[in-house]
Formats: C-alpha cells, structure tokens, sequence
C-alpha cells in the first residue's frame, strides 16, 4: 500500500510542536512581522497616494521575507493546538510539484488557468459568484443568471441559505444533504445556460465539511473537473474542518482551491505585515494542503474590506510578489462593500479587480456584493462587470492600473466605512429574462464608459 | 512610594500588554493601601478608553488590544474582591458571556469586541469561536452572566443564533439573560426576527449597547431590540 503524503501532514498536526491559539495570535504572529519587516527593510513600505505597487524590487523583497516566515512559523493546527511545520525541501518541493496550469471544466465550455507575471497578456481568469447566502426559491434562476454572463469563465453561486424549508445549520445532516442538492443544481443550471462543461467551484453552502463530502467528486454531485473549495481560518491556521476537506477532495481525485485572507489591522498589524502573513500562508497552502490553486487574500478589518487603498496596495504587492517569484496559479478577492443596484459597488470593482489582474494573479472570483453580508444581495450584472474587468486589465501596466485606482478611488472611498447596501436581486434584475433593469443597466452602462475613458480597454 | 506611583506603576503595566505583570502590581497597590475603587478608575478604565480610541485610529493592532485587555482582566480580578458589591456594580458594567457562534472560526470580530466590553468595565467570559448554542447557554448559568453576546461572520451560521433564543424561551431562561448579536451578515431586522435584544454594527458599537441593555431598567426579552449603527440603504 502506497502511503498517501498527506499523512505527513496529518501527523504533525497530532504530533507537532505544541502553541495554543492565543500564544500563536498575539505572540508568534506578531513577532514573526515585526523580525521580517526590520530585518527586509520593509516598515512603513505602504503608499496611499501611490495605492497599486510598481516597484518590482519591493515586491521581490517582500517575497523573500514571506517565504522565510512561512518556513519560520508552518500553520497551527487549531483543533489540536499543534504547529504543522514544513522544511525547505519539503516547500520548495511543494511548489516545484504545483501546477502552472489548470483545466477546470470540460470540452469547449472549460477554462484554463495559468501561471502569469504582472501586466501579462494572458487572461486573469474569474469565477463567480461568492458564497453569499440566496433564499431557496431565487438560488436557481440567480444561479443561471450568472452562468449566463458571458464573460464569467467559472461558476461558484451563493449559498443556499436553506433546502426544502429547512435551514442549513453547522454540523447538522442538512449539510450533507444541501451539498449533494445543490451540486444536482449546480450541474443542471450549467446545462440550461448552454455551458454544460463550464467549470465550477464547490461546495459553497455548508460551512463544515459535511458539504464536501456530500457534494463534491461523488457519484452525482460536482465533478473532479471543478474546484473543490477549502477556505480555512486566518492567520496561518488550519483545522481538522479543513483537512478533512483536503484528504476528502485527494481521495476523489479532485483539485484543491484552497484560500485565506491575511487581516490588515489584525494579528499581523499593518498593511506591510498583512502582506508578509498573506504571502506566507499561500505558500504554505501547497505543502500543507496540497493546494492546486491558492490563495493571495487580504482582508482589512478597520473596513471589513480591501478596496480601500491600504488594502489595494497591499494585494497588489503580494500578487506581484508571488507572481514574479514563483509559477503558482494565485487567487485574488476583491472584497467590495457597497450592494447591487450602486455605482460604488461598480467603482469598487474596477479598482479591485483590475490590481488583482495587473499583479498576475492566475484567477480572481467575487463579486462580494454588500460585503457578502445580506441574503439576496447579489445580482448577475457585477458577476459579469468583474469578469469583463479582471480580463480587460490583465494585460494593463501597473502604472496604468495605479492612475485608474488614482482616478476612481475618490468616487466611492469616503463610504467604504459605511456603505450603501443596495438592493435585492429581485429590485435590479428580471430573473425571468435574465436582464438587468433599466436604472440598474444605465449605472452600469456608465461606469463601464468612465472606465473605457480612463483607458480599461472593456 | 506614592499613591499615584503605584496606579502609575499598574497604568505602565496594563498598557504594555503584560498580562504577568498585572497581578503583582495590582496586588502591591492594594497592599499599599490605595483605594481599590480609585485603582479601577484610573489604573484600567482610563488607560483602556484610549487604548480603544488608539485601535480606531489604527495606531495598535488587534494583537496589543488583546494583550491590553487580558492584563486589564487580571489586574480587575485582583482588585475587585477588595470592594463592596455596591462599588464593583458601579465599576463593573456587568457580565457578559461572549463567543462566535458554532460553524464560525472567526475570531477577530468577537476578540476585538471582547476586548471593547473588558476595557469599558465589564466582566468578560469570552467563549472562543465555533460556541454550540448549547455551550452558549450553559456558559450563561454558569456565569451567572448578565448578557450573552454572539458574533459571526457567516451567514450560513445565522439559524443557530435563533437556536438559543428559542432554547432560552422553550427552557424558561429567557427572562434570566439578554441576548445581543452582532457581526458581519447580522441586521437589525433579522435581530428583531429572532427575538434578540441588541445588535451592534461594528465593535465599537457593543460596550455602548451592552451598557443601554442593562441600564434599560426593562426585563429581558424585550418587544424589540436596542439597534446601534444601522445598514445604509
């Protein structure tokens, strides 16, 4: 018998070094930071008025120091409060084995991610939506709505916030049972929309890895031509909710989408550290979980968001970083807070998504529509408006990416803090049609201008 | 040495986040005979209105918050048996039992509020993250806990904050505990649909709401709950 690798894995995290989670958040983490930001130089490295990098030297230091953080602290392991450390040959490895491209889906509706650099011409690949909870009765027709926009390459959808009536609850049977449902869905609405070997990304609506194991890569539900998606919690920490998720998704034979945001404001501190603790924990993600696509995800607590410009400056920092230093397929989030139904959350996404793409980020997924907060807040029309941005910005010079952030930034940053939520889907889309409604299509219609005029060639 | 060396000496000491240290000092200023009331009020309070003005402004991280708050806990915990009931009901805002709720690893909404309520006067049971309902409650009666706060960042966590509002009816301990909610996907409508008797927006937002719910002069459950930093349409 054959032994798996993950086994390695699932040993350290029985028998590591012992840490509990409090010694780890604000003693270990921080420390880490603060060692690597004076020993690379790299403090007070933040630029607002300059929000997108363009400084590759800066990028490529904050690589190095990430990458030795990362061989520094490992992950902890929260469920047995022990560290899961890996070696130099085991990372370099790990990321030597990754794939630099990836097929997701099938025959001619299938996407093909591939390893890029900053300002490369090949396409930044985006999947939408995210997981934002959809009542049962809208979830089909949103769900096909966004399979039907054109320019979105990989369908996720919302979370069904509940199954037959009965609502999804943590740990319940009804985990299961909404993963396996809602991957027939998933499989079915991919067929209606004329994309049927259009890939897609699971299991969204159950938080455990109950929804894994009853929808991904078992007879019926999602195939292993999607991703199966293991989100696991920040800073560098796993849990067995993860790596049952992990050693399921390999059993199956299936392909790993793994991700995590670093907090700016949180354990790490500044945008500088959030930075260091993003680049560290997806380079992790390929020896510990054996990540085929990671993540580069930057969250800022202050905002509940990153598309203020402490957060764009420090995702596009990590994405050129990883991108110019290694041929990982990474992943962006723009985390937008303003709803369907406003220019801001169009603004939002322009600035967002288009330093993501120029960074040479491999794939971006969103839209996080009134930040991902409220049922039903979610329409087809910004799914597709970030796809169109992630590929019309993937080829753009970061200095060219910088003057657009310039430009749009002042349009929506005074409501960051407080946003306006918008509207249900129901209020700004015929689902029946499939259409935008008219005041929701003008909004678009406009910015997509402004953002043509300031020279995002959509 | 000085009164006013020894709250200095304990200022000094909960403002660097040295959770070892908090107890010693604490202990050798009441030995020294400095009033215990007088202690809490410029010693911890004080220092930790600003600490949490410093958050805000984005001058400390949430791990020195964290720190500041747990030293600030351990210099209270000594300090409070010295004083009447009366005096640590008028310097503690009363008991909370806090946690995010089960499914939900976030923690840094919950610690960042958890820390907000101790620097503001409260006594803090803070749950951790991934709370079953049950463990909420139970926490609650152990306690003795004035409020339980509950925190997520996932919707799809949000049925279980109905759960202990409903377990809390059903077992006839609603009118024993106030419930406050609060986190990222949680409005102040869906507050009013479960039956909750606060929500808080944002972090900041919680101490004030905690200290509007026990000062309400009104029993729990009330007919509809206190809201503090309502969405934008």
């Amino acid at each position: 018998m054959n032994k798996p690798e993950i086994i390695n894995i699932l040993d350290r995290s029985q028998n590591g070094e012992y840490c509990t989670v409090k010694e780890w958040d604000i003693k270990r983490i921080p420390k880490a930071v603060k060692e690597k930001l004076e020993k690379y130089d790299l403090k007070g490295a933040c630029d607002p008025e300059n929000p997108v990098n363009m400084d590759a030297e800066l990028a490529d230091r904050f690589f190095k120091a990430g990458y030795e953080m990362a061989l520094d602290l490992g992950m902890l392991c929260e469920t047995t409060d022990r560290i899961i450390k890996v070696s130099k040959e085991e990372l370099d490895a790990a990321l030597e084995k990754a794939p630099s491209e990836l097929t997701i889906g099938t025959g001619d509706d299938a996407t093909v991610i591939k390893t890029r650099t900053p300002s490369d011409p090949y396409e930044c690949k985006f999947g939408a939506s995210l997981g934002i909870t959809v009542s049962e009765d809208v979830w089909p027709a949103l769900t096909e709505g966004i399979a039907r926009q054109e320019a979105v390459d990989v369908l996720e959808g919302g979370s069904l916030k509940s199954i037959y009536g009965l609502d999804v609850i943590p740990d319940a049977p009804s985990e299961t049972l909404v993963g396996f449902e809602q991957a027939k869905l998933h499989v079915e609405i991919r067929k209606k929309a004329g994309r049927p070997g259009m890939g897609g990304i699971g299991q969204i609506s159950a938080v455990t890895e109950y929804g894994q194991f009853g929808g991904y890569g078992i007879p019926g539900a999602l195939p292993i031509t999607d991703l199966s998606l293991i989100l696991f919690p920040s800073e560098l920490k796993v849990n067995y909710q993860t790596l049952h998720k992990v050693v399921h998704t390999l059993n199956v034979g299936g392909m790993i989408f793994a991700g995590s945001p670093a907090m700016i404001g949180g354990m790490p501190g500044p945008p500088e550290g959030a930075v260091l603790s993003c680049i560290a924990c997806a380079l992790l993600q390929y020896p510990i979980l054996q990540a085929d696509v990671g993540g580069g995800e930057i969250y800022d607590i202050r905002y509940l968001s990153n598309v203020n410009r402490d957060g764009i400056w420090a995702l596009s920092v990590t994405h050129q970083a990883l991108s110019r230093n290694t041929n990982l397929l990474t992943h962006g989030i723009a985390n937008q807070v303003s709803g369907p139904g406003t220019k801001e959350l169009l603004y939002e996404t322009l600035v967002g998504v288009s330093t993501i793409a120029a960074s040479g980020a491999a794939f971006s997924t969103g839209p996080r529509s009134a930040g991902g907060k409220l049922d039903d807040y979610l329409s087809p029309l910004e799914c597709g408006f970030c796809a169109e941005v992630s590929h019309a910005a993937s080829g753009l010079s970061l200095e060219k990416v910088n003057e657009i952030a310039k430009a749009v930034l002042p349009k929506f940053e005074d409501s960051i803090k407080d946003p306006h939520i918008g509207k249900i889907v129901q209020d700004v889309y015929d689902l029946e049609n499939f259409k935008a409604k008219p005041e929701w299509q003008q909004m678009y219609d406009e910015v997509k201008q402004e953002a043509i005029d300031l020279g995002l060639p959509l | 040495m000085t009164e006013d060396k020894f709250i200095k000496d304990l200022r000094d000491v909960i403002a660097n986040g040295d959770e070892d240290q908090a107890a010693p000092a604490a202990q050798a200023a009441i030995d020294a005979g400095v009033n215990p009331g007088t202690l809490i009020k410029e010693a911890i309070n004080g220092p930790m209105d600003e600490v949490g003005k410093s958050f805000q402004n984005g001058d400390i991280f949430l791990p020195e918050l964290i720190m500041i708050g747990d030293a600030a806990r351990v210099a209270s915990d000594v300090i409070l048996p010295y004083i009447s009931v009366e005096e640590q009901d008028a310097s503690s805002g009363g008991k909370v039992v806090i946690g995010t709720i089960q499914g939900d690893m976030h923690d840094i909404g919950k610690s960042i509020v958890s820390a907000y309520l101790m620097s503001t006067g409260f006594k803090v049971k803070d749950l951790g993250s991934d709370v079953t309902p049950k463990d909420f409650i139970r926490a609650a009666v152990d306690e003795k806990a004035d409020v339980i706060a509950i925190s997520t960042l996932l919707s799809t966590t949000q049925p279980l904050f109905a759960n202990i509002v409903k377990t809390l009816v059903d077992s006839g301990q609603r009118d024993k505990v106030y419930v406050v909610v609060g986190g990222g996907p949680v409005t102040p409508e869906w507050a009013a649909d479960i039956g909750a008797d606060g929500y808080g927006r944002d972090a900041a937002d919680a101490a004030d709401l905690v200290r509007q719910v026990l000062t309400s002069g009104e029993k729990p459950p009330f007919a509809k709950p206190i809201v503090i930093g309502a969405l934008k349409q």
